[in-house]
Parts: C-alpha cells; structure tokens; sequence
C-alpha cells in the first residue's frame, strides 16, 4: 500500500512535469538543418479569398525555391489584412511573428520597442537585393532608425480621391473631371446621394484606427500636421482640423450625402463600394484592387484623382507603406535567405509583385500608379515603368489626373496607430452625432494625444 | 419529474384554454426571437450583396447565391477551425475532469495539511475574471515562470488555465462532501488506494456533476474570444469564433454570415443528440437551491 | 461488508498502532492529498495566483525597448487621467445594472413558464438554447449587420417601420449602444441560464407547492416563497457569475461597435485593458487598469459576501 501511494504521488507529478514539457513546441531552431538548407518563415501570404494572388505567391515560392535548392519558405498568411494593429501588438509582445515580418512604415517605433528586430544595416547591400541602389532612400529612410536600418521596404503609396466613374455619369457629373477641392466634393456628394437606392455621395472611415488614418490625410490636405514640430504635442486642434470635422459635419447632417452607416472600417467602406454604394472616398489606387479581387466590385467602375484641397489644390497627402523587418535571433544564413526572397517577390521588376506579364490576364489591376519604389530616374524604375505600361489592364487614363497632379507626400506621425485609435473618437463624434461639437470632439483628441505623448516618451 | 409544478394539474385542465392560448403565444413569440433572426441569417447568406442592402428589406432571397457558403467554407478554412474548437473543448473536459476532481477528492476526502487554505486561496479567483488578469496571464503564457517555456500556440495555453477554475472545484468539492466519509474509509480498510477509492467508490456516484463540469467546459471554450485570439496567433491554430473574426475585416459580408451559419451547424447537431443527457445531466447534477 | 463494521475496523486499526506509526501515517496521507492537489494547485499558481503578483508588479513598471523600469504611480495616473477611464466604468455599471435586468430576471421567469408546459417543451427548450450554440462572433455579426443596420434596410427598423414607430439608429445612437449590446448579449447567453434555472426548478418538491396552495397562496406568492427560496443558491451563484460576466463586457463593443462605438458611448473597462495594451502598445498601463478592476470587485465581492450571509443568519 506504501508503495503504491509513493508510485502514485511520483506518478501525478510526473505526469504533469511531462504535460509540461511536451508543450514546449518551441526549441531553439536555428533554422539551419544538417544538410544546410536554410529554413524562413514569411508572414502576409495572401488569405483564400484572394485566390489568383495566392495562387501567384506560391508559384512565386515554388520558382524562388527551385533556383535556390538550399532555402526553404514557409508561409503564413495572418487575416485578410496583413496588420491589424491588435493583432500585430499581440504578435511582437509574444514573439510570435514570422522570421521576417510584415509590417507599416508607422510600426518601426513599436517593434523598436519591443526589442525583438534585427538590425539588418550591414546585411543589405546590392549583392543581397540587387536593385537595392534603385530604391528610394526616402523609403530607406522611413525604416531607419538612429543610422541603423531595421526594414526592406516593399509598398509605398500616396492617398487621392477614388470615385466610381459609372455613379458620376449617372448623377450628371463629368467622370473624366473629378472634383479638386472639398466644396466641389461636397457638391458632388449630394448629387450622387441625389440617386437615392442608399447611395453615399462620399464614403468615410470611423473606426478600427482607419478613422485617425484618414483624418490625418484630410488634415494634410487642409496643410496641417497632426503633431507639432518636435512630435511632443498634438497639433490638430487649429482651423485647420476645425475644416476637416466641419466638412464631413456639413456632408453628413446638413447635405445628408454619406450614407446611413457609419462606424466604418476598413473592410466595411470597401464592401459597399463593392456593391456599388459609395460614389467617393479616399484612399491609395490599390483601394481599387481591393473591391475588384475582394469585394466584388468591378474595374471599369473606378478611378482616381488627386486628393482635393480647401480651396485648390491639396496641400499634402498622406504617404506610407510597408516593409518587411527580421527578428531578432535570426542566423546571418537565415538573414541573406530573407533579404534574397524580399528581392526576388518584391523588388525584381519582372518578377513577384512586379511580375506584369503574369498579372495582366488575371483580375489584378497592372497599370496603377504604385507601388512606386525605386527612385526617379532610376534603372529599376525606369524597367518596372516600361513593363508596367505594356502590360496594363486597367484604363492608365483613369489614374491620369491622380498621376498628372502630384501632391506633397507627408508620412504619418510617430506612434500612428496609437494615435489613430484616438481620432477614430472625433471622426465617429462628428458622423454620428449631429448635434456633436467640433472643438469638444478635437479638445478632447487632442487631451489624449498628449497623453500618450507624454507616456511614451 | 412527474411530479408536481407551480401550478397542479388539475389547475391547468380546470383553466384549459388559458393554457393553451398562453402556450400557442409562448411558442409563436419563441419562435419569432429564437428562429426567426436564424432564419434571416440562412437566408441573409444567400443574398447579394445590393439586397442586402434593399429597403425595405426581402423576405426570401430573390436570386439564391449559394456560392457565398461555398466562399465562406474554402475561405475560411471552416473544417480547421472547427476541428480546432473541438479538440481545445474536448482537451479542456479532459484536463478539468482529471485535474479538478482529484483536487476535489483531495480537499474534500484526503483533507492534507494546509487544505483548507489552498481550497480558501483557489475560491478567492472566484470573482475574479478573465479580463482583469489577461495581460499578466498572457506575458506569463509568453515565458512560464521557471521552467521557461512559451506556450503560446499550444492547446495547453487553453487547457491549462482552464484547470484553475474555483468554479469547478467548489461545485465537485460540494458533491463530494455529501459522499459519507464512511464508504471511503470502508474502501480504505479494504486495502484500496485512495487512487482505486476514486474510482471505484467516488466517480460512479459522481457522474451527474462530471457531466455538469464538461458541459461547462465546453460552453467556456466555445464562447470565449479574447484568450484564444491572444494566445493561439497562428491562422492553422485558431478557433471559431476567432476565425471568423479575423477574416470579417476583409471578407463580404454575406460571407461572413454563411461561415457563421456553418460554424454552428455542428454544435446544434450535437446539442439535439444530446439534449435528453446534458438536461438530465443538469437536473441530476446537484444544481438544486 | 456494511459501512458500520468497516468504520469499526478503522477504529480498531487507529487504537492498535502505536503513536510513530500513526504520526508517519498521517505524513503520508498528507503527502497523497498533496499529490492529488498538485495539478490543480500548479495551474492555479501558474495562471491565477502568479498572474495577479505579476499584474501588480507589471502595473508599477515600464518597458520601452526591452528594458523594464521602475515608474511607480505613473501608470495609475496616466490610466486614470484618460479622459475614457471614466466612461467605460459608467458604460460597464450600466451595461451591468441592465444585463441584470434582463438578462439574469428574464431567465428565470422563461424557465419558470417553460416548467409548468405539459407540451413542446422539448421545442421550446431547443429553441432558447439554439443562440448559444452560436460562435459568439457568428451571433454578434448577425447582429451587426442586419439587426441593427442603422438604413432602413436593417431588420429592427424594417419591423420598426412596419409598425409605424420611429426606427433607431442602433449602436450609431449613443442612446441607443449599451441597451442594443444588451439585447445582443442576453439573446446569445441566456439559454444556458434557462437550461440551469429549469434543471433546479426540477429538483423542487411538489409537496412544498402543495402545501403552499392548501394555505391558500396564489401562483405569485408561490413563486415568491416556494420557487425563489427554493433554488436560491442558484440564484445567489448565477447572479455572481453573471455579475463576473458582465463586467468583462469586449467582444460586443469589439464587434457592434467597432471598438469604442461613437464617442466612447460602447467603451468597456474591458475594452479599455485591450485598447491600452493592444493598440496603444502600453501592456503595464493595461495591467494597472486590471488591477483597479481587480480591487473594485473585491470591494464588490465582500460587500456581497456579506449581503449573502447575512440573510442566512436572518
């Protein structure tokens, strides 16, 4: 009996020790196996729903693969959206992100702090990433941080005016002449929303930080900033910020030309321009690829202008993109492995991203003025302009009047998210209250702002 | 079972027609708030995205797409999430059943030193919920104490949180304390382990609030939302609810409603399989006042 | 052999031993209870105890660049200076205080009427429970998207406008947010309730009715000194559970709201723990509002403690 209870208590703890253990799935891979092939993981594979360029990623991973027998790529794919900002936190708090991780140009703050990237400064050269020389160094320098770069940037893109080109005709207005300021929007909003059948004359964003994103390019638009210079104080509660409120106040309650449903993000705007619903909003050209392979919208529909200012032409739109960074306990082998997939995907006019010859018969646009990466003037440029010009499937004419009338690009602010989740509360005020104040909704924003400011520093 | 309620039965034949008036009204009023907003969905699934929309709003899909439930399952990778669900609340039952009844064997029949203030430390997290300890608990999942392990995208990162539940323990705790301390001692001067006295004297007995604690079990895991996006980021590793989420963001959202039309279509197959146990389970299961 | 005899041989067993024996008996069964408790009391430690140290000490430091600081109060007060902190403890006591309402009274008054039907009730009962059977998400989209569709498009003002009433802008209204996420939340969770309530409404003596209508006692003093004393712990144990619940109000702002729904009107305490650590990346200001949590519903729980046991004494 003696026995049989010690065997028991030595069994339990056992038990658990061994329930313990058999959890640690995570050893220290180093990713090199015995036989030298180099193993990385690469997050934002495109999801299911997007079916053609998965399809083109894999084919993408299958020919990398083959002409380089000793890396192998494993994908992941995270959510229709390759960072959704909670998910992304979540991510570089537990360490859980791919070797090399997709991320914004406004995250390198919050992985910097995380202390999980991989200072890749003396990994990347024109040996690694061939076209590197062509790359625009304002890009580089968006993923730099004290001298040292911490990202390879892979997308880079300006916000306009996206329309749907069929509702203009419909409503009397001129599709090859968009509107170039915020009056002449408003204008046209209500003549569009004029055609009834739940139609939004202009669409807009409140939540899911996409609210903060767009006010912050609205708020560029009208020539302001959203911090001050030394990035220590909230600098949007001026005339400025007032005009930007006041506009979407005016469209929504006084003209009632942006649709019943507000609280809108990111996935909610595109579905209804999908379905026809939404005559404008604002948004970078591959907006438009999003409700073609997503949301069952249609090509033909859409164009683009630049975006509009008070009264002229803007003053500034928003510009950001994204990168790839590399975890921190990455192997050098693992590091060039990286660094050469990045280059093939994403940076070799021909092929990847830039493959146009394969994208043109697919329900992909080629033709939209993005993803604007290399330098002007450059050879990688000057290719990838070529290609992309012969092989354009969408009307290039819709994009002209965006493409003729360049903006001043500003990047976003230091601690973007953060500080979008703020102003998503003054864009929701505004849409869904009318009786909402202004200066309380941009008073109260601007508290926060500050706030967290001082917090993070 | 058959015996009396409220009301008695010669009460409900004297007032006949208030019963069945009050039943027919009872099931249409029941019918209407359970099914109805059920049916909207099915239906609501197979509309297009501009009925969707119409106002006022189709009974009946005009131009059925039954695509949008073929979307919704090669999507959304439906069958892995659901295989996932399933396999943490079937993990969950065998870890709460194993762990939690032997610690409420111990505390109830082996009463060891100190037993009465662990069992005192194990019902103070009683008020305590989830939410006010997810960002300690979660680092803690990053990097466990000690023997320095991340659980993160393990099924333990579910299971084994979900063995502390003071919930559990005190309702088992309870059922065994009405157990006479006699037939286990009986069992012991047989010469039984403590071990064999568990299962031979005390879990036969115990079933009905085994069962109560499996259903809860599996109810936890299946409405809970934040824990397993937070601990299982992996998309091969998600659950359900935290699939469907996920991929809502990007995805049309009739789409959306045909997933979630799928995603519950297992469990209310389960659910009328076995209505008749988990009821009984419940009535039997020492829920009384 | 009878439960009498046995506990004489233990008796016996006990008397003959000498004292060593006993005290090294005793060690052992102690050390077999430990070896029983281990498991649980390990994941007790490991994910409940260990958590709440950890969230206080968390809640006085800061980490910035993968170095941890000491900064004292400073969490607190940047917590507490949020201009939402208060918000979300109004919109949560009222979420409560109306989740309670409906969703833990209407409950026990469904079980109640479904207990006295002689038929369908098998229907009936399938059909309360059918929502739970939902993904949560799945059930709240449902919601989202055609119940409270702010157009007339939406399900609600289609039935609203059928009957010639006002239709509601829904969770678009800051009126109207917290009561719609109510409606939601009880439609999705009450069945198991109903399920709970029924199972202990069952176990209830028939004889006590009986007496209570030979005394002459309507259906609603039966109700009110039979049926309700009758399954009180129950009662006592689900109005806490739902309280707990309650409080941990996020997966309906997350969803019907989108976050914080306009102007803060569906912000949560909840949602604020997840909005600090998750989108603004403040995991310690996160852990010192889970420890304000914490304290505010220790407070709540003794109070209540004492509530309970006092009527027992009475």
């Amino acid at each position: 009996m003696l026995d049989t209870r010690k065997a028991l208590g030595i069994l339990l703890v056992a038990g658990l020790g061994a329930t313990l253990t058999a959890c640690s799935t995570k050893g220290d891979d180093s990713g090199t196996d015995t036989d030298g092939t180099v193993t990385i993981t690469v997050d934002c594979q495109p999801v299911g729903a997007q079916k053609e360029l998965l399809d083109n990623w894999n084919a993408d991973v299958a020919a990398f693969e083959q002409a380089n027998p000793d890396i192998t790529i494993k994908s992941v794919s995270v959510g229709e959206q390759c960072n959704n900002p909670p998910d992304f936190t979540a991510r570089l708090a537990g360490g859980t992100m791919t070797d090399v991780f997709y991320g914004y140009m406004t995250d390198l703050q919050q992985v910097l702090d995380s202390g999980r990237a991989l200072d890749i400064t003396s990994a990347v050269s024109a040996s690694t990433v061939p076209t590197w020389d062509s790359v625009d160094p304002a890009l580089k320098e968006v993923f730099t941080d004290s001298g040292k770069l911490y990202a390879v940037p892979v997308k880079n893109y300006s916000m306009g005016l996206v329309y749907n080109k069929t509702l203009f005709t419909r409503a009397g207005l001129d599709p090859a002449n968009p509107p170039t300021t915020w009056p002449e929007v408003r204008a046209a909003a209500k003549k569009i929303a004029a055609l009834g059948d739940g139609i939004a004359g202009y669409s807009e964003y409140s939540a899911g930080n996409t609210g903060g994103w767009h006010f912050t390019s609205l708020l560029y638009s009208q020539g302001g900033r959203v911090l001050s210079e030394d990035g220590k104080k909230a600098d949007f509660n001026n005339p400025l910020g007032r005009q930007v409120l006041q506009n979407l106040k005016d469209m929504r309650y006084a003209d009632d030309s942006m649709g019943d449903r507000q609280l809108l993000q990111w996935g909610d705007l595109l579905t209804s321009a999908g379905a026809g619903k939404v005559g404008m909003f604002i948004g970078a050209p591959d907006a438009t690829q999003a409700i073609v392979s997503q949301f069952q919208g249609k090509y033909e529909d859409w164009a683009m202008g630049p975006l509009p200012g008070q009264d002229g032409p803007a003053k500034g739109t928003l510009g950001g993109g994204e990168g790839y960074f590399f975890k921190k306990d990455l192997s050098p082998e693992q590091v060039e492995a990286g660094l050469k997939w990045i280059a093939y995907q994403k940076l070799t006019p021909g092929k990847g991203q830039l493959d146009y010859v394969r994208a043109k018969p697919q329900n992909y646009p080629v033709g939209l003025p993005q993803p604007l990466l290399f330098a002007n003037g450059s050879d990688a440029q000057k290719q990838e302009l070529e290609l992309r010009k012969a092989n354009a499937n969408v009307d290039t004419g819709n994009f002209a009047a965006f493409e003729n009338n360049p903006v001043p690009i500003q990047g976003e602010p230091r601690n973007a998210q953060a500080i979008y989740a703020v102003l998503d509360g003054a864009m929701s005020g505004v849409l869904t209250d009318p009786k909402a104040n202004v200066d309380t909704l941009l008073g109260t924003a601007q508290e926060k702002v500050d706030q967290l400011l001082a917090a993070g520093s | 079972m058959s015996s009396r309620t409220l009301i008695s039965s010669t009460q409900v034949k004297r007032g006949r027609v208030v019963y069945w008036t009050l039943l027919a009204v009872v099931v249409t009023v029941f019918t209407l708030v359970f099914l109805g907003p059920l049916y909207w969905m099915v239906t609501g699934a197979l509309k297009s995205g501009q009925e969707i929309a119409q106002t006022p709003p189709t009974l009946f899909p005009q131009d059925p797409r039954v695509q949008n439930y073929a979307d919704a399952w090669n999507h959304l990778n439906l069958g892995k999430l659901l295989f996932n669900t399933f396999y943490y609340a079937a993990g969950a039952v065998v870890f709460q059943l194993v762990l939690d009844t032997a610690a409420a064997y111990a505390l109830s029949k082996l009463r060891p030193v100190l037993g009465t203030a662990i069992l005192g430390s194990m019902l103070a997290t009683l008020m305590i919920p989830a939410m006010v300890l997810i960002v300690p608990q979660y680092v803690t999942v990053i990097e466990l104490p000690v023997v320095h392990l991340n659980l993160l995208d393990s099924p333990f990162a579910i299971w084994l949180p979900m063995v502390a539940n003071a919930f559990n323990i005190f309702l088992l705790k309870r059922f065994f304390d009405a157990i006479p301390d006699e037939l286990v001692q009986a069992a012991q001067v047989d010469g039984a382990s403590p071990l064999r006295t568990l299962a031979s004297i005390i879990l036969p007995m115990a079933r009905p609030i085994l069962g109560v604690v499996s259903i809860f079990a599996v109810t936890a895991v299946w409405k809970d939302f934040l824990w397993p996006k937070l601990v299982m980021p992996h998309p091969d590793t998600r659950t359900v609810s935290v699939g469907i989420y996920a991929f809502a963001g990007g995805t049309p959202m009739n789409v959306v409603i045909a997933a979630s039309v799928i995603a519950a279509i297992p469990t209310v197959v389960i659910f009328l399989i076995f209505q008749r146990n988990i009821m009984s389970g419940l009535t039997s299961g020492g829920l009384k006042g | 052999m009878s439960v009498l005899t046995a506990a004489a041989r233990v008796h016996e067993e006990v008397t003959v031993h000498p004292a060593g024996s006993r005290r090294r008996r005793r060690i052992l069964d102690d050390l077999t209870g430990h070896a029983f408790l281990i498991g649980a009391v390990l994941c007790f430690a490991l994910f409940m105890w260990y958590p709440m140290i950890r969230g206080v000490v968390m809640s006085f430091q800061r980490t910035r660049r993968g170095e941890t600081t000491w900064v004292g109060w400073d969490n607190y007060t940047r917590i507490v200076a949020d201009p939402s902190f208060w918000t979300a403890w109004q919109n949560t006591f009222v979420f409560t205080v109306l989740a309670l309402v409906l969703g833990y009274a209407l409950p026990f008054f469904v079980a109640i009427l479904l207990n006295e039907f002689r038929h369908a009730t098998g229907y009936l009962r399938i059909l309360v429970y059918l929502p739970v059977m939902l993904p949560p998400a799945s059930a709240l989209f449902l919601f989202k998207y055609y119940a409270y569709d702010p157009s007339e498009a939406g399900l609600f003002n289609a039935i609203l406008t059928a009957v010639h009433l006002p239709t509601s802008e829904w969770m678009q209204s800051p009126r109207m947010t917290i009561p719609a996420m109510v409606i939601a939340s009880t439609w999705m969770n009450m069945g198991s309730a109903v399920l709970i309530y029924l199972a202990s409404l069952q176990n209830i003596p028939g004889e006590l009715y009986e007496a209570a209508e030979l005394d002459g006692a309507g259906v609603w003093r039966r109700i009110v000194h039979v049926t309700i004393p009758q399954t009180r712990l129950i009662l006592a144990l689900l109005a806490m559970m739902q309280i707990v619940a309650t409080m941990q109000l996020f997966i309906e702002p997350l969803i019907l709201a989108n976050g914080a729904g306009t102007q803060d009107s569906a912000v949560s305490v909840a949602y604020l723990i997840y909005q600090h650590g998750f989108f603004q990346n403040d995991l310690n200001g996160a852990a010192a509002l889970g420890v304000i949590m914490l304290l505010v519903l220790a407070v709540f729980s003794a109070y209540y403690v004492r509530l309970t046991t006092r009527k027992d004494d009475a």
